[in-house]
């Protein structure tokens, strides 16, 4: 098995203090080796590592680094300052890997970071992480301190010229400030609504100024590539993406949490990983990429795990959470919980995403409940079509992601609601129990 | 004044969120220089500046009509949310937004495939999903770009089985006492809060919560919206979310003429389109001029129509008999009049500010003809203004300090300011058009009323000693020009007969010639 790029020690007691980064995990090494590089050659060398974004869309991180102007200018000629902003709103169901890195090994990202920060010539970065993750926000504020006190942080960093400094923002728990324009606009204490693009946050990013936005396994993949080099890096992965991914595994399986694993694994063999199905229940439906990505029949399941298979395969390897459901799982009731969730999460701004979601969820909701018609079937993808990249940001996309694929590919599940009048699996007289409020008053 | 430009009003197409201040892109006559980057839409070619959107490049040639949308509006930032704008570019794998895709040279634009038709109706049909569909008690009915575009584009039917979303207790919520919001009915547009945000720069209103849930508020509940501007929010809200108290429940807005005029409550002269139905006023709207108003009018400006209809309104010449004043001819009147103003040792005319320039010009002329050594002068006398250089913007967008349309215009004529702003001759004769302020006078002045008076301002006076009024015509009941704060010169037609025996300036000194 290949080197772990960061839940190396992730078990070991301490590992989220300073000390045992520095002793244990050759700490602040690259950071050392990456301020003796040229910003250019450091753009050059994750380049090289194939490194894609693991936010979700996979953009390749080298490139996303290289967009941004050398030396921007304002209207008068002053020199604008860049900022670096990690994504650490995880929001995405089914994911909870930038937890694990910010709890345990949150020097990874901030080293990350400090790198990302001298290679893109920015002073100055902010790490933007969920209301929710109160712990996480210590954790990260205390490692950040020590950083600051150790000399890693600050002005002149380890002798050199460069200067860095990290603020941690807590947003206020919107799933959609996980996008980036909408992070920009919650950081500057706006609504979170995602921006129009063009203008790109390279050129007119935080505060207006030209801004970089990474995800936490992004930058904590950094050090990684710096210290043991690119090529390394690029090996562990597939042509077209290198390194390793963090597989947040959830649902029926005997061992759910977090696993570092080359992508070029299956579906079956990752399942296989996380101790195989519960109970020893038939598998019924995966979703490999966070509740947005479309969902696997367990005859899919023999797809890679890379960025491209997966595309291949009609979903996403999105942010890497796997949702394994079993036999047991009404799948109806599983998409409508989802699209549950896309309606409360819509931030509302364009008209098909707001309603839409909201038609969408109320219409799987009547369909769990065995008040469906069959017309309804077809009328999803009727709605869905009309949703789907239509809107300013991917957020209608990814609603469609679970209406399109529970009704595609478990058809029989949702005539059965339907000519029944009530849940197969639960009998008639059943209601879910997530119900929704019964009527439709705000 | 040099400076001057000179405006007609004409009778628009008028439609605040189509009007635009784009115009066509000049194409350089030198065959040396760069040629202008070129678009196509619907298979012609155009010249557009380089920055413009698809939209913008539409509305420079007046083609952007076809081009449907709600939360675009030429006076305001552009969001690009409700996704009704959209049109299919050559080469670009999705739809694009024509409000914020910036135009490229060579670009091929699409306003009407297929595509596009099907994407505007599936926009159509999910904003309809949650509308009420309360047309029949809708204000907005009849010139509700919900329907219009539902009629173009939208689906004939639904097939939303849900309930529709009912926001609590905002089908008739008050955000002040000019507009009245029922949420159920917005689209969620937002230009009123990009409006208060960057015209008014008063932010009083704000979205709350989020996705379907999300819902419009004034930012400060208790105060509710406070900016000066509020009709505006009415006048642009697409649909009948925001609906102007002043109009609710007034009339259908089928039956209103549209006539265009100037806005007589301010030295800015905005320009107004006057909606009526048979010669009674419900309501102004202002119309797109570049130079002066842009897309907006204030709420003061708004609602002076009321004056107009006030029952108390003086339409009829009045003479004072038995110490009382009594309706009659203006014939009778003029030759009552006419025995005191012979008798009298001094007579002055004091010409309210807000008379049109050909009426002061006229009066200037033609009274030292009819009452000898008759003094003239001008009074504005409101808001502490005394000429036209007291003048100030009371804020960021229109409003202006001198409340009376034309003391630029009344200046220029020649006559000099009321010294002091008092009346000091046996007899004064005070004409205004119902905006000027009324002079100072001694407790028994001697006074003749011309002009627009009410009942009101009559029991007002200091003095009682009234000999006569002789009852004119307002602002949009009559032909004339004003020169505004930024000595531009526009000249309005009647918008409405004049309801009463009022009479112009002209009949009425031609009537008191032939007197003699």
């Amino acid at each position: 098995m290949s080197d772990l790029v960061i839940t190396k020690h992730v078990n070991e007691k301490n590992c989220e203090t300073i000390d045992f980064y520095i002793q244990k995990d050759h700490g602040y090494e690259a950071l050392k080796k990456a301020l003796t590089m040229t910003p250019a050659a450091v753009v050059d060398e994750v380049k090289k590592s194939n490194l894609r974004g693991r936010g979700g869309a996979g953009f390749p991180t080298g490139m996303k680094w290289s967009f941004m102007p050398p030396n921007p200018v304002d209207a008068k000629g002053n020199p604008k300052p860049k900022y670096l902003v990690c994504n650490a709103d995880e929001g995405e169901p089914g994911t909870f890997k930038d937890r694990l890195i910010m709890t345990k090994t949150p020097h990874k990202m901030i080293e990350g970071m400090i790198i990302a920060g001298h290679a893109i010539g920015s002073n100055k970065g902010f790490i933007y992480i969920r209301g929710e993750f109160y712990q996480e926000t210590r954790i990260v504020q205390k490692a950040i301190d020590e950083a600051y006190k150790k000399g890693f942080l600050g002005k002149n960093i380890l002798g050199s010229n460069f200067t860095f400094d990290l603020v941690v923002y807590k947003g206020a728990g919107a799933y959609i400030c996980g996008e980036e324009t909408a992070l920009l606009n919650s950081l500057e204490g706006k609504r979170g609504e995602p921006r129009l693009k063009p203008p790109f946050p390279a050129q007119v990013g935080a505060y207006g100024m030209p801004s970089c936005v990474n995800n936490v396994e992004t930058f904590a993949a950094v050090p990684y590539i710096i210290h043991e080099g690119a090529e390394k890096f690029a090996k562990m992965g597939t042509e077209r993406s290198g390194g390793t991914r963090l597989f947040c595994v959830s649902g029926h399986v005997n061992k759910p949490g977090v696993y570092e694993l080359p992508m070029l694994l299956s579906m079956r063999e990752l399942i296989e990983v996380a101790g195989g199905m519960k109970n020893g229940k038939k598998l019924k439906a995966v979703i490999p990429g966070g509740a947005s990505a479309p969902m696997l029949t367990a005859e899919e399941i023999d797809v890679k795990m890379d960025f491209d298979s997966l595309a291949k395969a009609g979903t996403m390897a999105g942010s890497g959470g796997v949702i394994v459901m079993d036999e047991s799982v009404c799948i109806v009731e599983a998409a409508s919980v989802l699209l549950k969730f896309y309606e409360h999460e819509s931030c509302g701004q364009c008209s098909q995403c707001r309603e839409g979601s909201h038609w969408l969820a109320r219409m799987f909701h009547r369909i769990e409940n065995g008040k469906g018609v069959q017309s309804d079937l077809d009328y999803i993808a009727k709605i869905c079509g009309n949703m789907a990249g239509q809107t300013i940001c991917a957020f209608a996309d990814a609603v469609t992601g679970p209406a399109l694929s529970s009704v595609k590919k478990f058809r029989k599940e949702f005539e059965d609601h339907i000519t029944q009048g009530c849940c197969p699996h639960k009998g008639p007289g059943h209601r879910h129990a997530h119900d929704h409020k019964e009527s439709a008053h705000v | 004044m040099s400076n001057t430009t000179e405006i007609e009003i004409k009778m628009p197409k008028v439609d605040l969120n189509y009007s635009s201040f784009k115009k066509p892109v000049q194409v350089s006559a030198d065959p040396a220089a760069k040629p202008n980057p070129k678009v196509t839409i619907d298979g012609k070619v155009y010249d557009f500046a380089p920055g413009d959107t698809i939209m913008q490049v539409a509305e420079r040639y007046k083609i952007h009509e076809e081009i449907p949308r709600y939360c675009y509006h030429p006076g305001m930032p552009i969001a690009g949310s409700c996704r009704m704008c959209t049109v299919e570019v050559e080469k670009a794998p999705k739809l694009m937004t024509s409000c914020s895709t910036p135009a490229a040279d060579g670009m091929v634009v699409h306003t009407r495939s297929e595509k596009v038709v099907k994407s505007r109706t599936g926009v159509m049909e999910f904003l309809l999903t949650n509308h009420p569909l309360d047309c029949p008690v809708c204000d907005k009915a009849g010139e509700c770009e919900l329907q219009d575009y539902n009629f173009e584009y939208g689906p004939m039917t639904s097939n939303f089985k849900e309930e529709k979303r009912v926001y609590e207790d905002s089908t008739t919520k008050k955000l002040s006492d000019k507009v009245t919001l029922n949420m159920n009915r917005c689209v969620h547009c937002e230009r009123c809060v990009r409006f208060t945000d960057d015209v008014t720069k008063t932010s009083d209103l704000v979205m709350l919560n989020r996705g379907y849930k999300k819902e419009l508020a004034a930012a400060d509940e208790e105060r509710g919206l406070f900016n000066d501007y509020q009709g505006c929010l009415t006048d642009f809200c697409p649909v009948g979310a925001l609906t102007y108290n002043d109009f609710r429940f007034e009339k259908r807005v089928w039956f209103l003429e549209k006539k265009a005029s100037i806005c007589d409550r301010c030295s800015k002269g905005c320009n107004i389109e006057v909606h009526s139905e048979k010669d009674v006023v419900y309501r102004y709207m202002p119309i797109f001029n570049e130079q002066v108003n842009q897309h907006w009018m204030c709420d003061e400006g708004r609602s002076s129509y009321q004056s107009l209809s006030n029952p108390l309104r003086i339409i009829s010449p009045l003479m004072k008999y038995q110490d009382a004043l009594h309706s009659t001819s203006i014939e009778t009147l003029l030759g009552s009049i006419s025995k005191e103003l012979q008798s009298a040792s001094s007579v002055e005319l004091v010409v309210g500010t807000d008379a049109t320039c050909e009426e002061a010009a006229y009066l200037k002329e033609k009274m030292p003809e009819v009452i000898k050594n008759i003094r003239l002068s001008y009074y504005n006398g409101t808001n502490n203004v005394t000429t036209s250089k007291d003048d100030q913007k009371l804020d960021n967008l229109l409003r202006m300090k001198d409340k009376t349309a034309n003391t630029k215009g009344v200046e220029e004529t020649g006559l000099t300011a009321l010294k002091n702003g008092e009346v000091s001759s046996e007899i004064a004769i005070l004409f205004r058009s119902g905006r000027a302020g009324i002079p100072k006078m001694k407790a028994d002045q001697k006074l003749i009323l011309w002009g627009v008076w009410t009942q009101e301002e009559i029991k007002a006076l200091p003095s009682k000693n009234i000999l006569g009024v002789i009852a004119g015509l307002s602002t949009i009941e009559k032909i004339g020009s004003f020169k505004n704060t930024d000595g531009i010169l526009q000249k309005f037609a009647p918008a409405i007969v004049h309801r009463g025996n009022g009479l112009s300036v002209k009949s009425v000194v031609s009537a008191w010639k032939s007197l003699k």
